[in-house]
């Protein structure tokens, strides 16, 4: 087994042998995950253990001889992270309504009128989503204003000081433990408090859109940790560490409303929020709403789309109307977004034909770029992942990244020699140094401003106001400062850092093609220098038109829109050409079961019978008490779906499938004891309707915490009014892209794999699905790990 | 056909001589030709041929000749102070005067009819409308020098603050010019040091109190122009300043670059210590496989096998 072990890792460290020894014997013995596992319940198919999960592209020959010699070992095999995992740490979301008994009667008592009533209250929660956003927003602008104000004042100040008196290095050190204390704090809520908190959000909040549930995402708590951590980030490394957090709100506000306790509600209810907090964010309600779309959303539909379209110009309005007190000139609603990139003058600013393959270039530099950011990112989060998993660890890491960060800003304002005349420029804190009086150092303007500042100013500043090396150095120190900051243990984001390295690289672009062509009108830098942000961000994260419409939005300018457009898709076809985006490369790095639009291509030799996992732990129609208690309380097998079968006496053999039944409302039953012997002797007061199932959402309490006597194990329990009667199923001969197409576009959970005389054989769940990927070399197999 | 033709061409140079004339004749000096020109506009009017043409009241006309004489004025204050910039100090007479002169224009509702009155003859009847160009671009100067910020809100002569500036700027070049007689004859670059150092107080004052001035003005008021002081104040600052920087050299010299280099690659050091002794010491991260249930069959993992070979 050690073979396979060493052949997977590819940091091929020898001390791996060893450790799986002696870990083999001391670790109890896990032996079941997939959704069937060997409970104590009924084993319909009992077959031997076959660890084909685990071969990722190895030699198969060998390992065919291994496998057969190997089967009676069984104990968990350790090997290092890498990206080929799944993690069973990931959980699916019920987006599948379970269409009981209960559900029906409630229909039947609800009236048309209701229904109508119902809708609106959708409406009225994406209104308030819209608010709580803008709310959200507001508030971390202006904290994240103030904050970054207060600090760059007092190490000017500083540096300032000491520049007279000599003693530069105490300002360096000053400006360095600022920079990491006040990291300190936003990495410890994280680190420590919250994990989910952790980047920018966005491959989070599209999981979860994915059906995948991630602990803690939309709660909130979350939020509450988000929210005062992001200014901390924000600071020192820049970036609006984005209001994608204020997805989290939807959590708050579906609980108000008794109906919409549901996973597909709240999946609806996220992706507004998603499309609020882009939409706040950048001024940009359209924007906003096509984000949710293209990177969220895995479901949508019509309806969706208008009440998603009103909750992100809610949030606008909010914002905006906010801001406006804020800066004092109350209701003028005109200056939208945190993030104004600025107008430009469009009667300056044309285009002619013979610029655009200049753009197209633009594009393919951006991608080539992106695709070097991620690859260099992948790097390093692998090895954070393997070595820096510890939380002081990580506290640790970004602050010695927050140090860094100001000590090469600091060496870079130190060794510039580029002064430029202080009279009628908008530089905020003007940074003397060794320059002459009524100049400042040009550097300095660069890393004493707020990143959303600092594109502004790179995108509208006229010809000539930065020195080509400057910017050029800049550029260079920035691109690997943001490559090593993003995927710290703190919640700053891509979007802000990556449009900046953008537009710097543009715009000294734009400056060496005026300079070539002696300074002709068109070749105005500021304009590259939007192209160049369009290139970088979208070779980072590759999304097209969203982004275009947000850059659109947020420089409320149309006449760009095509050289947008062609940068965006340039970057994103070079990009991809060598590595995937940013945020699908953190979601395969974390092990998450997510599937994608399709089953990879290749794979329809492959059949339902190969994919799901079997045996299936399945329940009687009416199942004794203790059997229940005991197949839930079983650690080793953490189902969350039981295929009900008809009660047969004869437990041997194998019945037919009626149904389907989940953890969550089995343990509700359990919890109001809904028993058969106690409704004969008449002591269940009512009847369980659809309510108690809501109330317990979306926290059901754990099995542990129900208790049941001796006595109530014997009773049995009715599980045919609350059971899913019509689940989906597939026969096992299905091939896998017709199970895939299946279970993705429903958002199922849970698949029953059956036989021609409607038998259960086996489950397909997420994991089961999303382990089949096209690799490099083919149809690649990933493997179930613990993490 | 002919005879409306004929006016035009008769009538054109004559209007025209004749606004020459009026332009003229406001300035402070008139040339002979313009005298002859405005004296050939009076013949045509007083000889009643354009009869049915609206033409200037006399009143308008004193109106328009105040004007005109006061926009030649401050054009030549204006011009005269161009280097160094003197403008709000010497100007600002000039300027208030043709201010109120254009306001009497605009207001003035002129004695006959109401068709007939000064503003709308002078202001508003021709499509150049010169008159309101010309309060426009003194009006623009004026705000783009941001002199208000330099006088009394009354505008009747500079603020105290300016002229306490204005003390300290002039004292600071007499103080570069006392210690500059010494050396005059060797004019090398890095003789100034004494310059520096005589200096050095007078031009710290001065340097702060402009800070300080900028400091208050960028508190009071929040538009984007109001952020510069007036130009006078300005001008005179960045003189001294490229004085005392390029001509003297007396800027602070680069210094500290010892320590600033140790401290600074002490941090940058850092990281590399951290990730060096995480990677050797810190327990690598397993992941504990899980083996899923499947169905043995070899036909999977022929299958598989087939897409890998």
């Amino acid at each position: 087994m050690a073979n396979v072990a060493k052949k997977v890792s590819w940091s091929g460290r020898d001390r791996d042998d060893d450790e799986d020894g002696r870990a083999g014997e001391t670790t109890p013995l896990l032996n079941g995950t997939g959704p069937g596992a060997a409970g104590s319940g009924r084993q319909l198919t009992p077959s031997p253990f076959l660890r084909i999960g685990q071969l990722s592209n190895v030699d198969l020959n060998e390992e065919v001889h291994e496998l057969e010699t190997e089967v009676p070992r069984q104990r968990p095999n350790e090997i290092p992270h890498n990206e080929k995992l799944l993690s069973l740490k990931y959980e699916s979301l019920d987006y599948d309504n379970s269409e009981n008994q209960l559900f029906l009667e409630e229909e039947r008592r609800i009236n048309h009128a209701a229904f109508r009533t119902v809708e609106i209250k959708r409406w009225v929660i994406c209104a308030m989503i819209g608010i709580l956003t803008g709310l959200v927003a507001c508030f971390i602008d202006i904290v994240v204003e103030n904050l970054a104000g207060l600090k760059y004042r007092v190490v000017k100040d500083n540096i300032d000081k000491f520049t007279a008196k000599g003693g530069l290095s105490f300002s360096l050190l000053l400006w360095a433990t600022l920079n990491a204390s006040v990291v300190m704090v936003g990495s410890l809520i994280v680190a420590f408090i919250e994990p989910v908190a952790a980047g920018s959000g966005i491959p989070q909040i599209k999981c979860y859109l994915n059906g995948v549930k991630i602990p803690h995402v939309v709660r909130l708590k979350g939020l509450c940790y988000k929210c005062p951590s992001v200014p901390y980030q924000a600071v020192p490394t820049g970036g609006l560490a984005s209001s994608m957090s204020s997805l989290k709100l939807p959590s708050l506000l579906f609980q108000i409303f008794e109906y919409f306790r549901r996973d597909t509600e709240k999946r609806d209810f996220v992706s507004a929020g998603a499309a609020a907090g882009v939409s706040a964010a950048f001024g940009a309600p359209v924007g906003g709403v096509l984000f949710s779309l293209e990177e969220g959303a895995s479901f949508w539909n019509q309806f969706l789309t208008w009440r998603i379209f009103f909750a992100s110009m809610i949030s606008t309005f909010t914002l905006n109307s906010v801001l406006s007190v804020y800066h004092g000139n109350a209701w003028d609603l005109s200056s939208p977004g945190l993030i104004n990139f600025g107008r430009f003058d469009s009667e300056k600013m044309g285009y002619t034909i013979q610029e655009i393959p200049i753009f197209i270039f633009m594009g393919v530099v951006g991608g080539i770029l992106g695709a070097l950011f991620n690859a260099l990112n992948y790097w390093l989060t692998m090895f954070r992942i393997r070595y820096i998993h510890r939380p002081c660890l990580q506290v640790v890491e970004a602050m010695l990244v927050a140090a860094v960060t100001a000590t090469v800003g600091f060496v870079m304002i130190y060794c510039s020699r580029d002064c430029q005349p202080i009279q009628g420029s908008s530089v905020a804190y003007p940074l003397q140094l060794f320059c002459a009086d009524g100049e400042y150092n040009s550097m300095a303007t660069a890393f004493f401003n707020t990143p959303e500042k600092s594109v502004v100013n790179l995108f509208h500043d006229p010809p000539g106001s930065y020195n080509p090396m400057t910017l050029g150095m800049f550029t260079l120190m920035y691109f690997f400062l943001a490559c090593w900051t993003y995927g710290l243990t703190v919640s700053a984001g891509v979007f802000i850092p990556s449009l900046l390295i953008g537009a710097a690289w543009g715009r000294l672009f734009g400056i060496s093609l005026a300079y070539l062509t002696k300074g002709s009108i068109w070749a105005d830098p500021g304009k590259y220098a939007l192209m160049g942000a369009a290139a970088q961000l979208g070779g980072i994260v590759r999304m097209t038109l969203s982004l275009t419409v947000i850059m659109m939005e947020a420089t409320g300018n149309v006449t760009y829109g095509f050289p947008i457009m062609l940068v965006l898709m340039t970057a994103k076809i070079v990009g991809d050409y060598f590595v995937e985006g940013l945020y699908d490369m953190h979601i395969q790095l974390q092990s998450v079961p997510f599937l994608h639009w399709e089953a990879p291509v290749t794979s329809h030799s492959l059949t339902a019978r190969e994919v799901m996992s079997t045996p299936v732990t399945c329940l009687r129609r009416i199942e004794r008490v203790g059997t229940v208690v005991d197949i839930l309380s079983d650690t080793s097998s953490n189902h969350n779906g039981f295929p009900v079968v008809e009660s047969n006496p004869d437990a041997t053999q194998v019945a037919g499938l009626r149904g389907l039944i989940l953890r969550s409302q089995l343990i509700v039953l359990l919890k109001h004891k809904v028993f058969v012997e106690r409704t004969n002797l008449n002591l269940v007061q009512r009847r369980l309707k659809l309510k108690d199932f809501r109330d317990a959402y979306p926290r059901f309490p754990p099995i542990q915490s129900i208790h049941v006597s001796q006595d109530e194990r014997e009773c049995m329990i009715d599980l045919s009014e609350f059971m899913n009667p019509s689940p989906y199923t597939v026969p096992q001969e299905a091939s896998l892209p017709r199970v895939f197409k299946l279970f993705r576009a429903l958002g199922l959970r849970h698949l029953v794999v059956v036989d021609n005389r409607n038998e259960v054989v086996g489950m397909v769940t997420r994991k089961d699905l999303a382990r089949y990927r096209l690799g490099k070399e083919g149809l690649e197999e990933l493997s179930l790990a613990q993490t | 056909m002919a005879p409306p033709w004929c006016l035009c061409w008769a009538l054109l140079p004559a209007l025209a001589l004749a606004l020459l004339g009026l332009a003229a004749a406001a300035g402070p000096r008139q040339t002979p030709a313009l005298e002859l020109a405005e004296e050939l506009a009076e013949e045509l009017w007083s000889a009643g041929l354009p009869g049915d043409l609206p033409e200037l009241e006399p009143e308008c006309r004193s109106l328009l000749a105040a004007f005109a004489e006061g926009s030649a004025a401050l054009t030549g204050c204006l011009g005269r102070r161009a280097r160094p910039v003197r403008l709000c100090q010497g100007c600002h007479g000039h300027y208030r005067r043709l201010l109120a002169q254009y306001d009497s224009i605009a207001r003035a509702v002129g004695n006959s009819s109401e068709s007939h009155n000064c503003a709308k003859s002078i202001l508003t009847s021709d499509r150049l409308q010169i008159v309101v160009t010309l309060s426009e671009f003194f009006n623009e100067t004026w705000e783009a020098a941001n002199c208000a910020n330099c006088l009394k809100n009354s505008s009747e002569g500079l603020s105290n603050s300016t002229e306490e500036f204005l003390d300290l700027f002039n004292k600071s070049l007499t103080c570069f010019e006392h210690n500059l007689q010494g050396q005059v004859t060797d004019l090398s670059p890095n003789n100034y040091t004494e310059v520096c150092k005589n200096c050095n107080e007078t031009y710290t004052r001065l340097n702060d109190l402009y800070n300080h001035l900028q400091r208050m003005n960028r508190q009071g008021g929040e538009s984007a122009h109001s952020a510069h002081l007036c130009i006078d104040v300005e001008d005179a600052m960045n003189i001294t300043r490229k004085l005392w920087s390029r001509t003297f050299n007396c800027s602070l010299p680069c210094s500290d670059t010892v320590p600033v280099i140790a401290v600074s690659s002490f941090i940058l050091f850092l990281p590399i210590v951290f990730y060096l002794s995480s990677f050797l010491h810190s327990k690598q991260k397993k992941r504990i496989l899980i083996l899923p249930k499947r169905i043995q069959s070899n036909a999977n993992l022929v299958n598989i096998q087939e897409k890998y070979s």
